[in-house]
């Protein structure tokens, strides 16, 4: 059994770099057309590169906290691809801010990035006009945070519980048109963003953080290819779920 | 900015009524762990609109020392 996405159309939203950009290699080697959305059109531009046959694919620089703007690129992707069978919200940020620190503010600018800028393109996609007729499959990438705990990880985990609780009720609601929702916890992966992060610049931390992972810090490719199963035909009848991709961080 | 610097060290570590000294070295104080050192940074960077890598953070050892490095970035 091959999880093809032959004569798919995929959606990859933080497609410039890290588990976006694997996303999307990956799709495109299981043949699906991708739709790359991202802030850096540069990067974005070398996520296109690095595709199998980059000239099939689409690629849009956007900022999805432009609300407005968001339409307009599905109905232009649509217009040139056809509708789509699956999205992949991955676009996101990370904060370790203790609570002393969490503000309004604060709190405002990570749901905008990591929940509301999702749901509204997922609410966009959905229309009939822009999803395929015989259903689709969309995916958000959650984390272990949606459901586990770490001091400084209250506001990044409010965010990623948020888009666990949607995708339940997204679930059900869509079943009907055979859309499928379903969330991806990854633990923590190498990637620019978690190479930045706060433990990962000091060696105790980062051995700290690597040992709550029994099988070892994870691969961006981890995260891609449940993705491709979730994106898949064989995955027709999961809908509703958070699958943990953590190297056993949960199992604990 | 002495002053600010010094606020960021109350606020940081929720020590409102503490006594900052310049000469402090602030790794020293009771209240300083983590999450203190985490909420400085995020201080730092809300407040003066200034990021220092771990690495520079590291050898910054008095108050002082933190004063003359945020007015050097800002």
């Amino acid at each position: 059994m091959i999880f093809s996405l032959s004569g798919k159309n995929i959606l990859v939203t933080g497609a410039s770099s890290g588990i976006g950009r694997q996303i999307a290699i990956a799709c495109s080697a299981m043949n699906a057309r991708v739709i790359l959305l991202g802030r850096n059109q540069e990067r974005l531009d070398e996520t296109l590169a690095s595709l199998q046959d980059p000239a099939l694919h689409l690629r849009y620089s956007a900022d999805l906290l432009e609300y407005d703007k968001v339409e307009s690129i599905i109905k232009d992707a649509t217009g040139k691809t056809g509708k789509i069978h699956g999205v992949v919200n991955c676009a996101g940020i990370s904060t370790t801010l203790p609570l002393r620190v969490i503000n309004m503010n604060k709190m405002a600018d990570l749901f905008h990035t990591n929940v509301f800028s999702a749901i509204n393109l997922t609410k966009i996609v959905c229309k009939p006009a822009y999803i395929a007729d015989d259903g689709a499959s969309i995916i958000f990438i959650s984390s272990v945070m949606s459901v586990v705990g770490e001091a400084g990880k209250t506001l990044y985990g409010m965010t990623k519980g948020a888009l666990v609780a949607a995708s339940k009720s997204l679930a059900i609601e869509l079943a009907p048109r055979k859309i499928r929702v379903n969330c991806i916890s990854p633990g923590v992966v190498v990637t620019p963003m978690s190479k930045s992060s706060f433990y990962s610049q000091n060696e105790n931390t980062l051995n700290q953080i690597r040992s709550l992972h029994p099988l070892g810090l994870g691969r961006v490719e981890d995260i891609a290819n449940p993705c491709v199963f979730l994106l898949s035909d064989e995955a027709g009848w999961i809908t509703g779920t958070n699958l943990f991709v953590d190297g056993g961080y949960t199992a604990r | 900015m002495e002053e600010r610097i010094k606020n960021a060290f109350q606020k940081a570590l929720e020590v409102e009524d503490k006594e900052i000294k310049l000469t402090d070295q602030f790794r020293d104080y009771e209240e300083w762990d983590s999450l203190g050192q985490l909420s400085l940074i995020a201080i730092l960077d809300e407040d003066f609109g200034v990021e220092i890598e771990s690495d520079d953070f590291n050898e910054i050892i008095t108050v002082g020392d933190l004063l003359k490095a945020v007015q050097k970035r800002s």
